[in-house]
């Protein structure tokens, strides 16, 4: 027997040792080992006996590999192999197998994609092994109480609170048919409880904003909730929840009693959207989503400007093409507000206060439009910068107007639909597509013909091509009513503009160095077509996000860096698009009332359910209305929330901004909140009914995905790994609850829905998407499946590689998705100019800033007529945080700096941002002991300071100045309180209880990299709850740790979202912005989740930071702080270290 | 005591032992410019070699941000303050190796750290040099700096950890220089940990030995790169074999770093022990910083750097495109090589070309957009 097998004690020793050891060391095999030890003289000389080598050989050695595709919303997608010895994974590494992609048509990828894997996948083995899995399905105590009850309800409908004890209960295991009729029956039974006029009745008592009521248009199952989060991230699994909501229909249809024409679906939640993901003003400019590029295309550009974009921490896999494309000469630039991570591979760093991007856009276009550094041809082609607009109404100038009988042209370029005719499938659209309606609706436009002197007529067929047109004048002109009017380009406008942000006047708002304002206009425009400019979450995360993204593409617009390898835009969060799988509505929109049974024949669609952004529920289950005026609009408009059900997603309820409100004042409103996950999060704390679902290792039907970031068409193979525990296949449990509907209804067709799942051939699904979509045409299923299964994944096939939006409009000259064919700058629709942004304005953030919030920043102020407060209905002025939201005050830039927000009298002092870091991806698999002990420093693999909840915490950065200020030290526990009229969560004064489990608590850390005034915590850590802090007192090891359901927190108490809310912006609720539908070229107007609707700012708040305990227990200050290591407290050891003083 | 001449200080020094060289000598080049702290590195060892009782607080591998960040706690400060500030002339250091300043009754100069100090690896993660000031702007080299220190153990020529073990349980292996440390014959002296000044071994309380990086031999053996390497999505490791100087092989991609190209340094050369890890310096950074780590080359080895040599750049785009150990490689028409053994493991293009589809499939019907 191998000495390393046996692990010998000291006792065992001195046990045998009293016996006659030569009788032993000839008969026990542990006693062989102990020969006379040969000595070694030189060990570099010569080494007696390696035999012990064998050990780590054997550790190394294992039987077989199969591969998994580890896909959360990092956007990567990374297939890893799963190293096995006797069926048990044991190490988890890259494929090597990018540089063996090819699509159809031989196009390659090289190694130079590979390796593909993060610290995060590979810790994945201590996820699927983990011990807080979701190992069976489970149902929430009290609310298996209230089913088995018969669902008591009160006269109003409401549900009696001892059933909605969520978060304080033990949960109860249940079989799997059991836990699908449970969903099933209460599906049926909320739905019918909210029916018709008696269920709008009760929905009105409880409170329920009455526009929300009668967008359900008397069907109970609109008020049925449902997301699979970010979709795209599992075609037929993920995107399955909203096939599921569509199917709805037919349990409309029984409880209504109306036919597939009439019936309506359930409701599905957006997702990038959701996140705060989407960059809304991206929709407003070029009319789609958003433009990105793969991030390959670094080294096809002279500069890459990381714009609030911390790309080497979140975009990991792809950090190579940045740092190799500056190995090659690329400069890369960081527009940031800290010295990020990126910074430390920047040629350029430039320190900028978070949330004032915009600003610093104008400031950079200021320079850019009046050193006429712009490309005129670009800008005269493929922008609206040339069309007119009246000063009299500040709408766009239409031929009509000037134009005696003029009538639209008749669009070639662009596919006309008549009143009833259909679209067809996406993958048969060519042309763009607008109804009659809408392109009368919209008409044409006019530009200033310099040659003629006259105005001239131009459609969205005129797109990309540039005439002898003025961008700059002021001209008279009649209108055919004899009127006289003025016009002036839109060019002129946003010069005008532009002027008052001179870089002066941008250094002092921005809190940037001016010279870095006129580096940054010249410098690209000397590189046209070879800047690449990546804009990321951090500007993405405030409330003037729009006007952001309206304000970077027009710096990017002039410098002509749109739509080319080298010089574009683009915008960096999670994995969105599902357009990529154009054919996806064959599934998630097949015709639930006549089922495609036929594998070979595509289904016929019909869409049943309704979409509406997560917000609303976010924001308390309520739209947006304040004072007299809903600014909801109508296609906006949300219903009430009484079932929510969510897959593979913490982030709509564990860790979704205003968390703490939300749990504590919207949750008890809802009667069902399901959660699919294969790991114990928050969510899965405050549900009633958990489904354990397979982890991504035990994979027992295929799927599929694609990324926004990389060119990759992706697999999720099909594993040979047993599954550890009672779980059951993502889409499985979307058929099992199908079928229990089927048993509720009697209606079949709820099981041959899901037909090819009952089946085992998902892979019908998968092929009948892949058919109709256009960019995966011509791929086989089982081919592309076995592939994967070697670590080798397929390309998609769209127009290039890698891929980038905006060719086909910069190079091929075809139109943009907007009204007018090009990028818009000017909004002329009623809303914007209601709001004050048909020019592109800067807006001061709406909480986080140290000036007065959301106040409208320009200098033009003839350009601009925004309704006031007054004209809402109120009486005085309000900057209380809901009301801000539609006050249009307006300040001149220079003015700004002289305000101050509101709450700077009562002693709060920072602005306070939550980005991404590269320790998570949001919140997976961040709580796992060997990632959360590398979060930060404050990670402590034994947790010596038994304060600390977990091995790892979550923290709030500070620079030394301010923190000694506050006086406060490195290590300290401190809490960071929000705007206390709302956060952690309304009502919170009459509530001690919930305050203490809600409030944060966190330690501080004195960090040099962050300017003044501005505190950061990451955005990651796994938020407290009832059971963790709960835990924290009763564990005899002080974990923060739910003692029911294992939860393991990593905040004592609070979390970073205790200072976090809600927000719904006006501008992006609107019925009249165009935009392009989700899948295929068909350009609608109005709401569209995820393209058009609000995001929120989660980036946003600003507080106050109070001590709470020391840092160190026996001393005052941490260990590190106290041995001389930490900034400010440094030795004189440290100093010299830090000078490079032991070099004499 | 022996003396041997470490070509790192450019002159003799003292070392217990008298030995001749290995046959190969393992050896790894990291670019620091590359690397973004992602850990990778760090849970691909952890997860293969050091999950068992007493290993919860190792990390052979760690990636520390510098100046603040340390495993453990303050390791660089501690040996430099014990071997004491060391000038540099003309390639020689005048200071004292940690064999040259040693204590009555010790072979090697070092420092036992506590328990404590193995908490909180990551301390100091992403921390500066300096506090920033408002609206600052920095160009090369940065105002306020910081950068990424990936380390395992560096397999020294000169073991500080073989020269402290009491019972000579610490050896080199001839065939590829790796250095073990026996798990048999270990007795738990903890001598290697205190005398390693890079503090690489650690102590196991549960099977009472000393453990450390063992440059995945067992996958080495069969071809392969460590863990650490092959894992590495910064793309910013090779493994291979390095030669002495003066047999330095222009197409070996370790001798053409280090010897020829000069862009690769060692760490803390003046330590005298010797390290077989090469690290290609941040050109952002401080120089007088740079100088005390990396040496007195440190500012020529980023203009060399900097210089883009179409052979250099060739090269570190190579580096992660294989998951093998390269013990040659070839720049040529735009593409790079790497081989082992002569044989072709994987070749490149240095620039990833861009291709442009046909808009129109017409057998299959099908249109290839960018916007779907």
């Amino acid at each position: 027997m191998d000495l390393f097998e046996k692990k010998v004690t000291r006792r065992e020793l001195f046990k045998q040792a009293g016996v006659g050891a030569f009788a032993l060391m000839a008969a026990d095999p542990l006693f062989a080992l102990l020969k006379p030890v040969a000595g070694v003289d030189n060990p570099l000389d010569f080494y007696p006996d390696r035999n012990w080598e064998k050990l780590y050989r054997d550790m190394a050695a294992t039987d077989e590999w199969f591969t998994f595709l580890c896909a959360p919303n990092d956007t990567h997608n990374c297939l890893l192999k799963a190293y096995m010895k006797n069926g048990v994974v044991v190490y988890l590494g890259p494929s090597y197998g990018y540089g063996k992609a090819e699509d159809i048509y031989g196009t390659k990828a090289s190694h130079r994609w590979d390796p593909r894997c993060c610290q995060k996948g590979l810790a994945l083995i201590r996820r699927i092994y983990g011990p807080r899995r979701v190992k069976y399905p489970a149902v929430r105590q009290g609310f298996k109480a209230w089913v088995d009850a018969g669902y008591p309800r009160g006269a109003d409908g409401k549900v009696d609170s001892k059933y909605l004890q969520r978060g304080k209960e033990p949960f109860v295991r249940v079989s799997w048919d059991e836990a699908f009729k449970i969903v099933a029956r209460s599906l049926d039974n909320i739905a019918r409880a909210y029916n018709g006029d008696d269920g709008a009745k009760k929905l009105l008592e409880q409170g329920y904003d009455p526009a929300m009521v009668e967008a359900m248009h008397g069907a109970g199952v609109q008020a049925l909730k449902h997301r699979g989060g970010m979709p795209l991230l599992g075609a037929t699994r993920i995107f399955g929840m909203n096939r599921f909501t569509n199917s709805l229909a037919l349990l409309d249809a029984k409880i209504r009693g109306v036919g597939p024409e009439d019936a309506l679906g359930g409701r599905v939640w957006d997702s990038y959207s959701w996140h705060t993901d989407l960059p809304p003003g991206h929709t407003m400019t070029c009319g789609h989503q958003t433009m990105e590029f793969d991030l390959a295309n670094a080294e096809n550009a002279n500069m890459v400007i990381c714009w609030g974009m911390n790309w080497i921490s979140t975009k990991m896999p792809d950090a190579h093409w940045l740092t190799e494309a500056r190995l090659k000469g690329t400069k890369v630039v960081t527009v940031a507000c800290e010295y990020q991570s990126t910074s430390n591979k920047a040629d350029k760093v430039i320190v900028v206060r978070p949330g004032s991007d915009p600003a610093l856009a104008l400031g950079i276009a200021n320079v850019l439009m009046s050193e006429k550094l712009y490309d005129d041809e670009f800008v005269k082609g493929h922008t609206d910068l040339p069309l007119l607009v009246r000063l009299d109404t500040l709408k766009l100038l239409k031929p009509e107007d000037v134009i005696p009988g003029y009538k639209n042209k008749i669009l070639e370029k662009t596919r006309v639909l008549k009143a009833g005719e259909k679209a067809g499938l996406p993958i048969t659209q060519e042309k763009q597509i607008i109804t009659e309606a809408l392109r009368e609706e919209w008409g044409d436009y006019t530009v200033w013909n310099q040659a003629t002197g006259r105005v001239q007529a131009l459609s969205r067929d005129e797109a990309a091509q540039a005439g002898n047109w003025a961008l700059e004048g002021t001209f008279k002109i009649k209108t055919v009513g004899g009127e006289e009017i003025t016009v002036r380009p839109v060019f002129d406008l946003l010069k005008q503009h532009a002027s008052h942000f001179t870089p002066e006047v941008v250094s002092d708002l921005c809190h940037v160095d001016k010279d870095a304002v006129l580096w940054l206009a010249r410098e690209m425009a000397k590189n046209k077509m070879k800047t690449l400019v990546a804009v990321g979450m951090g500007p993405n995360h405030f409330y003037n996000n729009d006007l952001k993204d309206r304000l970077t593409f027009l710096v990017c617009a002039l410098t002509k860096n749109i739509g080319f390898p080298g010089g574009n835009i683009g915008s960096y969060a999670g994995n969105y698009r599902g357009a990529y799988f154009n054919g996806l509505p064959t599934y998630l929109l097949e015709d639930p009332f006549h089922p495609e049974l036929d594998p070979a024949k595509t289904p016929k669609t019909r869409y049943y359910s309704k979409y509406e952004s997560a917000h609303y529920f976010n924001y308390g289950d309520r739209p947006l209305r304040v004072g007299n005026k809903m600014f909801t609009g109508k296609s906006h408009m949300p219903t009430p929330t009484k079932s929510m059900w969510f897959s593979n997603g913490n982030s709509i309820l564990g860790n979704l901004k205003w968390h703490h409100d939300v749990v504590v004042n919207t949750l008890p409103k809802i009667e069902m909140i399901v959660a699919t996950d294969w790991w114990w999060t928050a969510s899965c704390e405050y549900s009633d009914v958990a489904f354990g679902v397979d982890s991504w290792g035990e994979f027992k039907y295929p799927d599929m995905t694609a990324a926004v970031t990389n060119p990759f068409f992706q697999i999720f193979p099909k594993t040979p790994l047993k599954r550890l525990h009672d779980t059951r296949g993502d889409i499985e449990v979307l058929a099992g609850v199908s079928k229990a509907l089927a048993e509720v209804t009697g209606d079949r067709r709820f099981i041959d829905y899901w037909k090819f799942v009952h089946e085992d051939r998902v892979e019908v699904y998968l092929q009948r998407i892949i058919d109709n979509s256009s960019a995966l045409k011509g791929y086989k299923i089982d081919q592309v499946h076995a592939n994967a299964k070697k670590g080798i994944p397929a390309l998609l096939m769209t127009r290039t590689y890698p891929k980038y939006m905006g060719h086909e409009q910069s190079v091929d000259k075809e139109a943009h998705y907007t009204k007018s064919g090009r990028l818009e700058f000017y909004r002329d629709e009623d809303e914007f100019l209601e709001y004050g942004e048909n020019i592109p304005v800067h807006r001061e953030p709406v909480d986080g800033t140290p000036y007065e919030p959301n106040v409208i920043v320009c200098g033009a102020k003839d350009l601009i007529r925004p309704k006031q407060l007054r004209d809402y209905g109120f009486k005085k002025d309000d900057l209380g945080t809901e009301t801000r939201q539609v006050r249009n005050v307006i300040l001149a830039p220079a003015d700004v700096i002289k305000t101050a927000h509101p709450l700077r009298k009562d002693g709060f002092s920072h602005i306070y941002i939550t980005p991404k870091f590269r320790h998570g991806v949001h919140t997976m698999p961040v709580d796992l002991d060997i990632i959360a002990v590398w979060f930060g420093p404050f990670g402590d693999i034994h947790r010596r300071d038994k304060r600390m909840p977990w091995v790892g915490e979550g923290y709030v950065d500070l620079n030394p100045d301010d923190a000694r200020a506050l006086g406060l030290e490195d290590g300290d526990y401190v809490h960071v309180d929000g705007d206390p009229s709302d956060r952690p969560f309304r009502g919170w004064q009459k509530k001690p209880e919930d305050y203490k489990v809600h409030r944060s608590l966190m330690r501080i850390r004195y960090y040099q990299g962050i300017p003044r005034g501005i505190a950061r915590s990451w955005f990651h850590m796994y938020v407290a709850t009832y059971g963790s802090v709960e835990g924290q007192a009763k564990n005899a090891d002080g974990l923060a740790r739910n003692p029911r359901t294992g939860y393991q927190a990593m905040f004592r108490t609070g979390s970073h979202q205790s200072a976090t809310r809600a927000w719904l912006k006006p501008t992006l609720q609107t019925e009249s912005l165009a935009r392009k539908d989700m899948f295929g070229q068909t350009i609608g107007k109005g709401f569209a989740a995820d393209i058009h609707c609000t995001t929120g700012a989660p980036k946003e708040s600003f507080v106050k930071i109070t001590k709470a305990e020391p840092g160190g227990v026996d001393h005052a200050l941490w260990r590190p702080a106290r041995l001389g290591y930490r900034p400010g407290y440094e030795s004189d050891a440290m100093k010299t270290y830090l000078k490079g003083g032991f070099n004499a | 005591m022996p003396k041997r001449f470490n070509w790192q200080i450019g002159r003799d020094q003292f070392y217990k032992y008298e030995g001749k060289p290995p046959k190969r000598q393992i050896a790894y080049v990291f670019d620091t410019n590359k690397c973004i702290a992602c850990q990778t590195c760090t849970v691909a060892c952890k997860t293969t070699w050091t999950s068992g009782k007493g290993e919860e607080y190792m990390f052979w591998n760690n990636v520390e941000t510098k100046p603040y960040g340390f495993y453990p706690t303050g390791w660089d400060v501690n040996t430099l303050e014990k071997t004491g500030p060391g000038a540099w002339k003309n390639g020689v250091y005048l200071g004292k190796t940690v064999f040259e300043s040693t204590p009555e009754g010790k072979t090697v100069n070092g420092y036992l750290p506590t328990e404590e100090d193995w908490s909180h690896p990551n301390l100091g993660e992403d921390e500066v040099a300096h506090k920033i000031e408002e609206k600052a702007t920095y160009e090369l080299p940065h105002k306020s700096w910081m950068f990424y220190l990936a380390r395992i153990c560096n397999h020294c020529n000169n073991p500080a950890c073989l020269a402290a073990c009491p019972r000579q349980a610490i050896y080199k292996r001839p065939e590829d220089g790796i250095v073990l440390i026996d798990q048999e014959r270990c007795r738990g002296y903890q001598e290697c940990v205190a005398a390693c000044p890079y503090k690489k071994p650690m102590f196991n309380a549960h099977t009472g030995k000393s453990e450390k990086c063992i440059a995945c031999y067992p996958l080495i053996e069969k071809g392969i790169a460590p863990r650490c390497v092959q894992t590495c999505i910064g793309k910013i490791r090779m493994t291979g074999f390095i030669h002495p100087p003066e047999k330095a092989d222009a197409d070996n991609p370790m001798d053409y770093l280090v010897h020829v190209a000069k862009v690769a340094l060692p760490l803390y050369a003046q330590f005298g022990t010797g390290p077989n890890v090469y690290y290609i310096p941040p050109i952002h950074v401080d120089p007088a910083y740079l100088k005390q780590i990396f040496g007195p080359n440190v500012e020529k080895a980023i203009a060399l750097y900097k210089a883009q040599d179409p052979k250099l750049v060739g090269l570190l785009s190579l580096f992660g495109s294989t998951d093998h150990w390269v013990d040659s490689f070839k720049v040529q028409n735009g593409n790079a090589t790497g081989y082992q053994d002569g044989k072709e493991l994987v070749t490149v293009p240095v620039k990833e070309p861009v291709v442009f589809r046909a808009l129109r499939d017409k057998e299959l019907n099908v249109l290839r957009k960018s916007v779907t």
